[in-house]
């Protein structure tokens, strides 16, 4: 059975008199451990795909299941448990809570979690050291370089050690060498600790590294390999 | 549970805007403190004529008496009283006031007979002896309360018109209200120079046995003295000092009006406060629930936000309030009548109580609009 399944998924929005549709009758299959880049020009729907997985968004049908749970079914408050225990999400803009410190920000999905006090200050401290930042544990994220706050927003999303990790443009609003950086980060979350990714980028570059490129156009999902449409890549090889 | 480990957040997120904080705690303790005062009031008044040793107690003055001043009673009317049935004892009392109209330092003399006072009041002697205030006819026992306003200590002489007294004694009172009294003897005041009213009191206090009707006893004496030199109007002890604070206790119910505007205005406060911290943090509480915060969690944040807030100047105005309150011994009087500023562990306990709801009342609408927060609307916000 697959890590994620999306079914017929569509999504609406209406505009003054005009109906919009960023999703058309979407299907996708995520498997465990898989690296998912979704790339797109801005208003495809990329980011309105990932609201829906990640269950922060409601479609307007469809189906989206995850580990044998149709979250479409939840309610907002179950919603938000499965997310607590299911998705690690790092933002474009870090979204960091300002008052907190960085130890503080990445125990925050702990706080949701049965844990006690000890597991959460060990998830937190190997959390800091994957990310590099065991020294600035005490920092607020006033005191942090950009690169470093995402760092820590990547600490965030993966100390509860979810079901996917998402991201949201993850190098979005950082320099070339500091989101190549990042990049690398994104890369061993799958490598080397085996987390399901899914990253939502415009950026080539990041779209690259990931082993299972998505693009939207029009409503709808194409996957393509080698750089191509996957029904491409697939006539090229019959021919062949 | 899962609140308390929140604490953190909720704490540092009132202090991230220590300013506006510390002035809406500032003012729900300045609105919490008029709540206490005016509740103090009200308490002494209430304690005032409710005492249950208050109606089995008449008080005789002089008809149409309007001041202690106006009231001219016959001393020998307490023996005449005395021989009625159902009397246990009357005491002739001489008062004197440094102002018979409302105020906010009324000095209170009360002249009694030494063996009457000591048997009639239950005064707990905090400085000074008995035999003192026996031996001299200048002595006088001051309450804790007028003592503590007026820095009266023992061996000090104190000086109202042209009456003076020396104070051999602090006393508290089982009854609050006289603790704002001054004790000395009575044929001290009748003499006090200028006066010449020896032979007179301002009233007798007649103590009913306690199968007495008091009503009936009020009549029968009212009727004793009809045709005599000065006419009676006899009271029991709660209607008489109700009746002559009754423009006072009028004014102090309009002020008890005064303590909940001062909670609405807690109210509106803290909820302006915690709706402007939710304004400022849609996207923050947008961020939490995509974490996982349940929309039912967020909504108890803000309540947990705006009830500290009121809580803590709650607990300030409360504090403030019973310290001035129990430090400084204020008392409200007319004609000779004193109304004890009382504050009480009930008073505090109900400020915090009001305190508490009123943070919870200030919290929901904020606390709801946070939580129906549109997560994705909110994290697009810059």
């Amino acid at each position: 059975m697959p890590l994620v399944e999306i079914r017929n998924l569509t999504k609406e929005f209406s505009k003054g008199d005009e109906k919009i549709t960023p999703l058309k009758e979407v299907d996708l299959t995520i498997e465990e451990k898989d690296f998912l880049s979704l790339m797109g020009a801005s208003g495809t729907g990329k980011s309105t795909l990932m609201n829906l997985l990640t269950g922060i968004d409601r479609p307007t049908s469809g189906q989206i299941i995850v580990n044998g749970t149709d979250i479409t079914q939840l309610s907002r408050g179950r919603l938000a448990d499965w997310r607590a225990a299911n998705i690690g999400y790092i933002f474009q803009t870090h979204n960091l809570i300002p008052v907190l410190t960085a130890y503080e920000n990445i125990e925050l999905p702990l706080l949701l979690l049965p844990m006690s006090a000890a597991e959460r200050r060990k998830r937190v401290e190997i959390a800091l050291e994957a990310v590099d930042l065991s020294d600035r544990a005490d920092h607020y994220p006033r005191q942090l370089s950009g690169g470093q706050e995402q760092r820590v927003g990547i600490a965030r999303a993966i100390v509860a050690n979810p079901t996917i990790v998402v991201g949201d443009e993850p190098t979005g609003n950082l320099d070339a060498r500091t989101a190549e950086q990042i990049l690398e980060l994104v890369e061993r979350l799958n490598v080397e600790l085996g987390m399901t990714v899914f990253v939502v980028t415009h950026d080539p570059k990041v779209g690259a590294i990931a082993a299972r490129r998505l693009h939207l156009d029009e409503g709808r999902l194409i996957e393509s390999v080698d750089g191509h449409p996957a029904f491409v890549h697939d006539a090229v090889q019959r021919r062949a | 549970m899962t609140l308390f480990r929140f604490a953190p957040y909720v704490l540092k997120s009132l202090w991230r805007h220590c300013a506006r904080t510390a002035l809406t705690v500032s003012g729900a303790a300045v609105a919490l403190f008029v709540f206490c005062v005016v509740g103090a009031v009200q308490g002494g008044l209430e304690s005032l004529t409710r005492q249950s040793q208050a109606d089995q107690t008449l008080v005789v003055f002089q008809e149409n008496r309007f001041c202690p001043a106006s009231s001219r009673l016959p001393e020998d009317y307490a023996r005449t009283i005395a021989k009625l049935p159902g009397v246990k004892d009357v005491i002739p009392i001489k008062v004197l006031t440094n102002n018979c109209r409302a105020s906010l330092d009324v000095v209170v003399f009360n002249g009694l007979p030494p063996g009457k006072l000591r048997a009639a009041r239950d005064l707990e002697l905090l400085s000074g002896n008995w035999s003192e205030f026996e031996g001299r006819t200048d002595a006088a026992f001051a309450g804790q309360a007028v003592a503590q306003r007026r820095n009266l200590k023992v061996g000090q002489k104190f000086t109202m018109g042209e009456v003076t007294v020396s104070i051999v004694g602090v006393f508290k009172s089982s009854v609050t209200a006289e603790d704002n009294f001054i004790y000395t003897h009575l044929d001290f005041l009748q003499r006090a120079p200028g006066r010449n009213t020896v032979g007179t009191v301002t009233q007798l206090e007649v103590l009913l046995a306690e199968n007495a009707d008091p009503d009936a006893m009020a009549g029968a004496i009212d009727a004793k003295f009809r045709s005599g030199p000065v006419a009676t109007t006899t009271r029991t002890k709660g209607v008489f000092q109700r009746e002559t604070l009754s423009d006072l206790a009028e004014l102090i119910g309009f002020a008890h009006w005064l303590g909940y505007a001062c909670l609405g205005l807690v109210l509106s406060l803290v909820a302006t406060t915690t709706v402007m911290a939710v304004q400022d943090r849609i996207k923050e509480h947008a961020v939490l629930q995509t974490l996982g915060l349940r929309p039912m969690r967020v909504f108890r944040l803000v309540l947990a936000e705006s009830l500290l807030q009121s809580l803590a100047g709650g607990f300030l105005g409360i504090g403030l309030g019973m310290f001035l309150l129990g430090w400084w011994g204020f008392s409200i009087g007319a004609e000779g009548v004193t109304i004890a500023f009382k504050p009480s562990l009930s008073l505090a306990v109900s400020g915090a109580v009001v305190s508490a709801a009123v943070g919870v009342l200030a919290g929901l609408a904020p606390g709801y609009q946070a939580a129906r927060t549109e997560i994705v609307t909110a994290l697009r916000q810059a």
